[in-house]
């Protein structure tokens, strides 16, 4: 804590955390240029609904590809949620404060859009119904679209109900709010007056969602990962697919965290209260995780290229030396070693450094998520035999890709309005940390 | 030295690779078959639909150059290259096939196999047909088999009789027979293929363990192996109470993790559904707490 803390009035944290919530020509823009690109990826999703999978590579043999990818990264990265606020706030971590918020809504914005990204993937959608309709207990599929839409609703009440006191906040002494959103905020507000019942209520319904937060993402990726392991896929067939994808799930989570961070930090000009030591614990929690991950990773790889059965030695034989191993050791050594080498240093855990780690760790993520899906289906158990060229390798078209580009356009949507419409930062929660006391609701 | 050395392992390859592309030779006497029919608008609309359903998957649509990437390449039959072709090379190729092209002896016959000619000639405006040659008369033998289970021999027998010259019909020595049980996929062979006797008959010993019905009964079937089609055969079949009752639940009568939805596990169905009430319960509590919070305000 510096001196300046201490000064800090409850005027000055409240100017601070809200002067963005306005419209002004950036926004616009930005706003301006993320629907045109939404459009251009809608209308690539209008000709595959048109014309069929096909106008995507995925065939026969590679029947997930770059959807299922995208899929399993989009769940990876709702997890941090969980993470920051669930797991780490429950010990009782005070620094992160200014940090949950934007944690959570990563978690939303991640969430909400991946049931869309498996939609993708749907010859049929119209009929995605059927999946509760027809679906079966026993399969996984239910179970994962039980859960996810269980984990969105959770973080979504759990980003809510710390800002029901914001928002009283804001309608009332936040005098450059614009007049249309006031009634809004007043609505949000839930008339909360600092009433020791309703600050209860609220506790309450917080350490709830905090509890019931740690099973339920556990489930989504843990499930998920089961998608995979229950067949016995070369690549796949794996006993420690669940926890190996929820630590690879923080990993990318703390990575777009970061990220987050920075952008926020240097948009919003919250210097103050996103300091250099939030970068300097994000980056420890980075590193920790990602140690995590590299063992399972070590587990994964080592363990059946001791045995070598003959399927895993053909899955392997590509991944470490055949066609995927440039895309897999660039992964591996640039998505993971050298980040933890880096991060073991303070000097790359200073904002701008632990930017640049947590671009490329994000970006090693999806490629990640990619080796995960695809090499297994371009190697199954039967012989790939008469079939066009494309079946046997698969090359991702221009439609594919931009049908999967469009759930992130998605995600920064909603992360941009969310964060543009309320304070980045816990205000209530921040006021109350730097010691202010007395906040008048009336 | 080394140079020259490669050189003509390359010439050598090249030639290979050619002569293997070039190798589906068509007898010559088969090259000059023709239809045995003049074409009609009408057998070409009955030949398009043919196409459509067993050549279009490989050899695309006509005219638009789409056949399927295979290795040798399908190409476009209403191009040059397939057009050149006489009648009866097309016929020929059709009815044998060659990997990965499929044979169709039986699976058009033969009146398909010229219709579908006839679709693919609709595309050469330069196409005449040669006159219609009647198909000879069949000069072949016609055999037809029945079979039946003999208790003493605990075997089956087969007896071919065939239809004579003089419209009689007699006993049919020297025919090939296979034996078949229907399976769940498909039918599967019994022993090896057996000669008919002077008697007509060809013996074959029955597995004692093979799978039946609950009752014990399996489909056995008997059909003449004349791969080349110079017989005209009619084949027989039995449900003959011979084979061990068999009376297995199907796999999905009963709960289990593989079963049908209305089979799950209860221990999967409770789990599943007690998670889904707890979770959702406290979501729902949480909620109408929230809905509280407005009502308790100061003042």
């Amino acid at each position: 804590m510096t001196m300046d803390d201490n000064k800090m009035t409850f005027e000055k944290i409240t100017g601070d955390l809200t002067h963005h919530i306005r419209i002004n020509k950036g926004f616009l823009a930005w706003m301006g240029f993320l629907t045109v690109s939404l459009l251009v990826c809608l209308y690539a999703y209008s000709l595959q609904l048109r014309n069929g999978l096909g106008v995507a590579g995925i065939r026969d043999y590679v029947t997930w590809g770059m959807y299922l990818a995208n899929f399993v990264f989009f769940v990876a990265a709702s997890l941090i949620g969980m993470l920051i606020s669930a797991v780490l706030g429950l010990i009782g971590m005070k620094w992160l404060t200014p940090i949950t918020r934007i944690a959570e809504t990563i978690a939303v914005a991640f969430a909400a859009v991946a049931g869309l990204v498996i939609v993708s993937d749907m010859g049929r959608p119209e009929r995605l119904a059927y999946v509760f309709i027809y679906g079966r207990p026993q399969s996984p599929i239910l179970w994962d679209v039980t859960v996810i839409t269980t984990y969105f609703v959770l973080s979504l009440l759990l980003l809510f109900l710390p800002m029901i006191a914001d928002m009283a906040i804001i309608h009332r002494k936040v005098a450059t709010l614009p007049s249309w959103l006031k009634p809004v905020y007043k609505a949000l507000s839930l008339n909360f007056t600092d009433h020791p019942a309703q600050n209860k209520i609220i506790n309450r319904a917080i350490r709830i969602l905090l509890i019931l937060l740690i099973p339920a993402a556990l489930s989504i990726h843990t499930v998920t990962s089961w998608l995979f392991a229950v067949t016995s896929r070369a690549g796949w067939d794996s006993t420690i697919f669940g926890p190996y994808f929820v630590s690879g799930a923080f990993v990318a989570g703390s990575a777009a965290v970061i990220i987050a961070m920075f952008f926020f930090r240097r948009n919003y000009k919250l210097e103050d209260y996103l300091t250099d030591m939030h970068f300097n614990n994000m980056g420890k929690v980075l590193a920790t995780v990602s140690l995590v991950y590299l063992y399972f990773n070590i587990n994964e790889f080592l363990v059946p290229g001791y045995k070598l059965k003959r399927a895993d030695a053909v899955h392997l034989q590509e991944l470490f030396a055949g066609k995927d191993a440039l895309m897999f050791w660039i992964v591996q050594i640039g998505g993971l070693i050298l980040p933890i080498l880096f991060l073991l240093f303070r000097r790359f855990r200073k904002p701008l450094p632990i930017l640049l780690i947590s671009i490329a760790v994000l970006i090693a993520a999806w490629f990640k998520r990619y080796l995960i899906v695809i090499p297994t289906q371009e190697h199954p158990f039967l012989p790939i035999q008469h079939v066009p060229h494309n079946f046997v390798h698969y090359s991702p078209t221009l439609i594919e890709t931009l049908i999967t580009i469009a759930p992130f356009i998605l995600v920064l949507i909603i992360i941009t309005l969310i964060s543009k419409f309320f304070p980045v930062i816990p205000l209530h929660e921040t006021a109350r940390e730097k010691g202010i006391e007395h906040i008048k609701f009336d | 030295m080394r140079f020259k050395n490669l050189l003509i392992i390359i010439f050598i390859f090249s030639i290979g690779t050619r002569i293997s592309a070039q190798t589906w030779v068509v007898p010559d006497d088969q090259k000059a078959v023709v239809a045995p029919f003049k074409f009609t608008p009408d057998m070409q609309k009955q030949g398009e639909q043919l196409y459509q359903k067993n050549c279009q998957s490989c050899h695309g649509i006509p005219g638009k150059d789409n056949w399927a990437k295979l290795t040798p390449p399908p190409g476009d039959l209403s191009k040059e290259k397939a057009q050149k072709q006489t009648d009866g090379e097309m016929f020929y190729r059709i009815t044998t096939g060659k990997v990965p092209m499929p044979e169709f002896r039986n699976i058009l016959s033969e009146d398909d196999r010229w219709w579908v000619i006839a679709y693919l000639r609709s595309y050469n405006p330069k196409y005449v047909q040669p006159n219609p040659v009647a198909k000879a008369a069949f000069t072949g033998r016609t055999v037809a088999l029945a079979l039946k289970y003999s208790d003493p021999m605990k075997k089956i027998v087969v007896t071919a009789t065939e239809q004579l010259k003089d419209g009689r019909s007699g006993l049919a020595a020297g025919v090939e027979v296979m034996l078949f049980v229907k399976r769940y996929f498909g039918s599967m062979q019994v022993g090896d293929v057996k000669t008919t006797n002077a008697r007509g008959e060809a013996v074959f010993e029955f597995p004692a363990d093979l799978p039946g019905n609950k009752d014990g009964y399996v489909e056995v079937s008997a059909r003449v192996n004349d791969p080349k089609g110079v017989m005209k055969t009619t084949p027989a079949t039995a449900n003959l109470g011979i084979a061990l009752p068999t009376d297995k639940p199907s796999l999905t009568a009963s709960r289990a993790w593989w079963s049908t939805r209305g089979n799950a596990p209860i221990w999967i169905l409770l789990t599943y559904t007690l998670s889904v009430i707890i979770v959702w319960g406290f979501i729902i509590y949480i909620v109408i707490s929230i809905l509280k919070i407005r009502k308790l305000s100061r003042g």
